[in-house]
């Protein structure tokens, strides 16, 4: 007899501490099954399900919050600026990289052309030609530096304007 | 047009979808926002913030995945920086007395004149909603996923990151919590 009745105090501890999350739905469903079961034969319980159930209700009853009515343009606006910005930066970066493989390739290539077209006459005309291909390197980084510094302040630029629009 | 249609609309760079998805999250994002960061103009900020993460991230998204707990989960690490920025403090301790007085929903109570007989129903929404507001970071945005948003626990341990098991000890401690709070308060008149 003691022993059931400690079962159900122990039981109804149990339960007490699943009140809260039965009010908030948030019990799995067996144990929904049985805090339910155990209420319809509780007193106490029934008062405390039901003080937790008028918390909840005020909860899932508050007032929704209204944002500017304006906030849905200005965040589109805003979303879309970036998202063309973002597409404009991707595709100039795409024109760059192929720009950037195009010439080094033309660079590269043009060096066996001009040898091959002049028939090697060039090195006849200058004994160093062949150490020549410093020069060459110095002078082709020379005009992408100058090439490079342009790009930047070109974008700069734009950006300037962009952000002044 | 169905939600996964604008997703799926907006992952192929239609920016029309973008509005259609903007003006139907509004206001539960915005309620969101508010009450993690309980002020309206930096709730307002975030809220766009959160959409241009969106159309930026968009792609990254997969759409076998919930774009509910995605979109809440974006919302919500942009406002755990934003207060870790600009009230580290907020995220773990409940506001002041002081700050708590006038919540966003009083503001905005005070601005509709409501009938007399919905005066009380205001009331109680106030003394909830001013419940809720003091409760620390952790717990504010379980409970507002969980009732205001009606999302599934599941659901909300995806947003949050944390194991179910976490989800439910939360929200029975801010349960506890709330309830004690109004009962010291509005001891013997009845906050309900």
């Amino acid at each position: 007899m003691s022993e059931s009745r400690n079962l159900s105090v122990t039981e109804h501890n149990k339960i007490r501490e699943m009140l809260a999350l039965a009010a908030a739905d948030a019990l799995e469903p067996n144990e929904s099954e049985l805090v339910i079961r155990h209420v319809r034969t509780c007193p106490q319980c029934s008062v405390e399900m039901e003080q937790w159930q008028l918390l909840s209700r005020g909860l899932r009853q508050l007032p929704t919050p209204q944002p500017s009515p304006d906030l849905v343009q200005r965040t589109c606006a805003r979303a879309e600026a970036r998202v063309i910005d973002e597409r404009e930066n991707a595709w100039n970066r795409r024109v760059m990289i192929s720009l950037v493989l195009f010439a080094w390739a033309l660079t590269l290539t043009s060096w066996p052309i001009v040898r091959l077209v002049s028939g090697g006459l060039l090195s006849l005309l200058d004994p160093r030609l062949n150490q020549s291909w410093l020069g060459f390197a110095g002078f082709t980084s020379l005009v992408w530096l100058t090439g490079g510094i342009a790009a930047v302040l070109l974008a700069r630029q734009q950006r300037q304007e962009r952000s002044l629009a | 047009m169905g939600l996964e249609a604008d997703v799926a609309q907006l992952r192929r760079g239609d920016l029309d979808a973008l509005s259609t998805l903007v003006s139907r999250y509004q206001n539960r994002l915005f309620r969101f926002l508010l009450r993690l960061v309980r002020d309206r103009s930096e709730a307002e900020d975030l809220f766009q913030q959160t959409w241009i993460h969106v159309a930026e991230k968009i792609r990254r998204f997969d759409p076998n995945r919930n774009f509910d707990a995605w979109l809440f989960t974006v919302a919500r690490n942009l406002a755990i920086d934003h207060l870790r920025r600009i009230r580290p403090s907020s995220l773990d301790q409940p506001i002041s007395e002081d700050e708590s007085q006038e919540t966003g929903l009083d503001r905005l109570a005070a601005h509709e004149p409501a009938p007399l007989d919905r005066i009380l129903e205001n009331e109680r929404a106030s003394r909830v909603g001013m419940a809720l507001d003091e409760l620390p970071f952790a717990y504010r945005e379980v409970m507002t996923l969980r009732f205001e948003e009606e999302m599934k626990i599941e659901e909300i341990a995806q947003v949050l990151a944390i194991p179910l098991s976490t989800v439910k000890s939360r929200l029975r401690r801010s349960l506890e919590q709330m309830r004690n709070s109004l009962e010291t308060r509005y001891a013997g008149e009845n906050w309900r």
